[in-house]
């Protein structure tokens, strides 16, 4: 379908990085609603101070493995062992805001 | 050892059968279902749908640590059919589908190896560093090297980590790629699903899509 609309959603297409502020968090939003069965409103509704591990039950490690794994191939970035700390995942401010340095970065 | 086959047939004489190679782990739970909506909604056109368990997973009797992907692409290879074939895989499944005698593939959200891999070793270093324990996946690769290595609930054997981390979907031919999205199939990707759900809309598109392909390629 060649109706120029696909530049808009970098995350389909797997060779696009993700460069945008604002494409990071909706494609951040995305992976959560599709990792943990948000839904659109509850990942709509996710701010800065949401708690993410330790606070939603559907987070458990296993979940924690596939969103960084999900992360590295929608966001284009590759994410190393030492830079992952528990801090990362206790709200969806601090794992946009690690995304984001991670993109620009 | 003779695994077990879920088989779906039509009401008459099948156009063809398609063998469903599944995810692998715990990928296949949790698309288990949708795939099994997938196979009604194709024995309803007209095909009889095969999905088999591979050694060490669903109701195998086999300990997955005894298995890896070469046997696993051997099993699959020796299963008998009369009539054409189509192969048709999910995820991980695009790994081991290719030593199959078949007259066309589709492949859904193939994933590498390496990438699967990766994903189960980062859940056992998540458990583990909950539980106080300083595991990394450099001392997780370095331990599978000589010993099986449990990741999530799977005991891996180091022929078995060592053939994921090389393994990537083969080229078949005919063959058609989906991925989800526009352009693909519309739908959820279950498998990356933390708890089980289903997508019976999903599995419909799927049967279509399949069915299409397989007129494409003069099946029937």
């Amino acid at each position: 379908m060649g109706t120029g609309i696909e530049g808009l959603w970098p995350f389909h297409a797997g060779e696009k990085t993700v460069t945008d502020r604002t494409d990071v968090d909706a494609t951040l939003r995305a992976l959560l609603a599709d990792v943990l069965g948000l839904g659109e409103a509850r990942a709509a509704a996710l701010t800065a101070d949401s708690g993410l591990f330790g606070e939603l039950p559907e987070f458990d490690s296993m979940a924690v493995a596939t969103v960084l794994t999900e992360m590295e191939d929608r966001l284009g970035i590759l994410i190393d062992d030492d830079e992952i700390d528990g801090e990362i995942f206790e709200t969806y401010g601090n794992l946009l805001a690690f995304s984001q340095a991670k993109v620009t970065g | 050892m003779t695994e077990h086959h879920l088989r779906i047939d039509p009401a008459g004489a099948p156009r063809a059968t398609i063998l469903i190679v599944p995810p692998l782990f715990e990928e296949a739970n949790r698309t288990r279902r949708t795939l099994v909506l997938a196979m009604r909604a194709l024995a309803a056109q007209g095909f009889a749908a095969l999905l088999p368990d591979l050694a060490g997973q669903n109701d195998s009797l086999v300990a997955l640590e005894d298995v890896d992907l070469a046997r696993w692409r051997s099993e699959l290879a020796a299963i008998k059919i009369d009539g054409p074939l189509i192969i048709v895989s999910v995820r991980g499944g695009a790994l081991i589908d290719h030593a199959v005698q078949a007259a066309a593939w589709w492949r859904l959200a193939p994933a590498g190896g390496a990438s699967l891999l990766r994903t189960l070793m980062r859940a056992r270093v998540s458990a583990d560093r909950e539980a106080g324990l300083a595991t990394s996946l450099e001392s997780l690769q370095a331990e599978a090297r000589s010993a099986p290595l449990l990741l999530a609930g799977n005991r891996l054997s180091p022929a078995m980590v060592a053939q994921l981390g090389g393994a990537e979907p083969q080229p078949v031919e005919p063959l058609r790629t989906v991925a989800l999205g526009a352009d693909g199939i519309l739908g959820t990707p279950l498998w990356l699903r933390a708890e089980p759900g289903e997508d019976a809309a999903m599995a419909g598109t799927i049967a279509d899509d399949i069915a299409a392909w397989s007129t494409t390629c003069g099946i029937g």
